[in-house]
């Protein structure tokens, strides 16, 4: 049912690097993010236990700018998202509701020219690795159809984050995300259960146990899923001392 | 239909409600009573993420097996057919030809479940998910059972949406986001427990649900405090902290 639509997404994602003539990176999910929900800039920030702490890429100076207020400010979309776990759409900073909740963001951001701001947050479970910030110039809500294109976007952010943070040479090669779109479409409780078995099996936090068991699934060449229900099942442990390329 | 069981089923459910509740023990607590009210075997309640997906919330057994008939029916099933159509969905006899979804059939035969039901989860005029209910026995629900089997999808949705402002919907789409990635911390707590007691996954929900009940804990909290924690012990060995 998603396979496709996440690989077209992810293919976007390609797309942009590749007429940049560079290798994937979190600034092209930023770049796409804008474009495919008809938005004016976005952000993204990597995360500080449960804050939004350093921006590592921008798409213009005034997103550059909303990046900033919320880290000085310390109030937010980007940092709502990140204690909640849920996203934050922010269609029309102009009513109420926005106000109450950001009193010094929200007229600071329109000041600077934003009608809406959309925050995504970059985590899977526990596991928290950053924001996803966009805004708009005019207010108006997000299309379900772009909501979903967005979160697919955001969970390619996260996996990216992850792998830049406790990853090694899968990070570098832009042939990694080959297999991602169909690993990540459908979601599978297996590889959320393998990844809190990993912690323990490794002896690493969380987000580097989701990091490791993608890689060794990369470096086998085999399904994220069927590796996941391996482990699941007992079939299968990772060694702890050795690296993601590790046998079984 | 059992009228105490149903007002005890109302109260409790009301009664979590107006208070501060996790959701993700709230639809357990609902898939737990459809089962008791309805006579079924086993219950699901699984939401339409954003993404294009089916995702599982709750059900009344955390066993592989049962929350493995939810995945497939991102393919084939009722639970695809009541979303897509926004209708409640029957079928009273899987192992009879001509299978209506062949390959969710056959799992769902091999499980035990010969009837099955999906009631939408609707606000206003958008299906966010549906209350999955199975029986082993080949006929069909009474009718008067499956109103009350709507009103308990019904009340999914409301638990779901238990911000005031649901006129706005954007707060549909950020609940439900809340809600799935909460289901994510349960996995990953599931995984981390049932590997440091060499226990299955079933065993260790139930082990986390009964510590959060107990200890007045939201369930989402005790298994991102357990995920996140440095130790693996369980129960945990010191005071939770509030606010981290």
């Amino acid at each position: 049912m998603t396979d496709s639509r996440a690989e077209a997404v992810w293919g976007r994602v390609a797309a942009h690097a590749a007429t940049h003539g560079r290798r994937v990176s979190l600034a092209d999910v930023c770049a796409v993010a804008v474009k495919s929900a008809q938005l004016t800039g976005g952000w993204l920030a990597a995360a500080r236990g449960r804050d939004p702490d350093f921006v590592m890429c921008v798409t213009d100076p005034v997103s550059e700018q909303l990046a900033e207020f919320q880290l000085t400010l310390g109030e937010g979309p980007c940092h709502d998202v990140l204690a909640s776990a849920a996203p934050v759409l922010a269609a029309d900073l102009s009513d109420a509701d926005s106000v109450r909740r950001w009193p010094g963001f929200t007229p600071a951001a329109r000041r600077l020219g934003a009608g809406a701001v959309f925050a995504f947050p970059l985590t899977a479970g526990a596991i928290r690795a950053g924001v996803l910030g966009l805004y708009r110039g005019s207010p108006g809500p997000l299309p379900g159809r772009q909501l979903g294109d967005l979160l697919i976007l955001a969970d390619a952010a996260t996996v990216m984050l992850l792998d830049s943070t406790h990853g090694g040479a899968e990070a570098e090669d832009g042939s990694w995300l080959d297999g991602q779109p169909r690993d990540l479409a459908l979601h599978r409780a297996e590889v959320d259960q393998a990844t809190g078995m990993l912690t323990v099996q490794l002896g690493v936090p969380v987000g580097e146990a989701f990091a490791r068991l993608r890689a060794y699934a990369y470096s086998q060449d085999r399904r994220l899923a069927d590796v996941a229900g391996d482990i699941v099942a007992r079939r299968l442990r990772l060694p702890r001392d050795q690296g993601p390329g590790g046998g079984p | 239909m059992d009228t105490d069981l149903l007002s005890d089923t109302f109260v409790d459910l009301a009664d979590t409600m107006v208070a501060d509740f996790d959701i993700i023990d709230f639809l357990h607590l609902l898939t737990d009573r459809s089962v008791r009210l309805l006579g079924a075997s086993a219950a699901g309640v699984v939401l339409a993420d954003p993404r294009g997906e089916l995702r599982v919330a709750a059900a009344s057994s955390e066993e592989a097996g049962l929350l493995e008939l939810f995945q497939l029916q991102n393919d084939q099933g009722p639970c695809l057919d009541c979303f897509r159509t926004g209708r409640p969905v029957t079928a009273t006899d899987l192992s009879r030809p001509p299978e209506r979804w062949p390959r969710f059939a056959h799992a769902a035969t091999r499980a035990g479940f010969r009837t099955v039901e999906a009631l939408p989860m609707r606000l206003r005029d958008q299906v966010i998910g549906a209350l999955n209910l199975f029986r082993a026995e080949p006929d069909s629900f009474d009718p008067a059972d499956l109103r009350i089997a709507q009103a308990l999808a019904d009340v999914a949705t409301i638990g779901l949406l238990h911000e005031r402002n649901v006129r706005r919907s954007e707060t549909v789409a950020e609940q439900l986001q809340a809600a799935l990635n909460s289901r994510v911390v349960l996995e990953q707590a599931k995984g981390k427990l049932a590997e440091r007691l060499g226990i299955d996954m079933d065993r260790a929900f139930t082990m986390l649900r009964d510590y959060a009940r107990n200890a007045n804990q939201h369930l989402t909290d005790v298994a991102r405090d357990f995920v996140t924690g440095g130790s693996a012990e369980f129960p945990p060995p010191t005071r939770h902290q509030p606010g981290r």
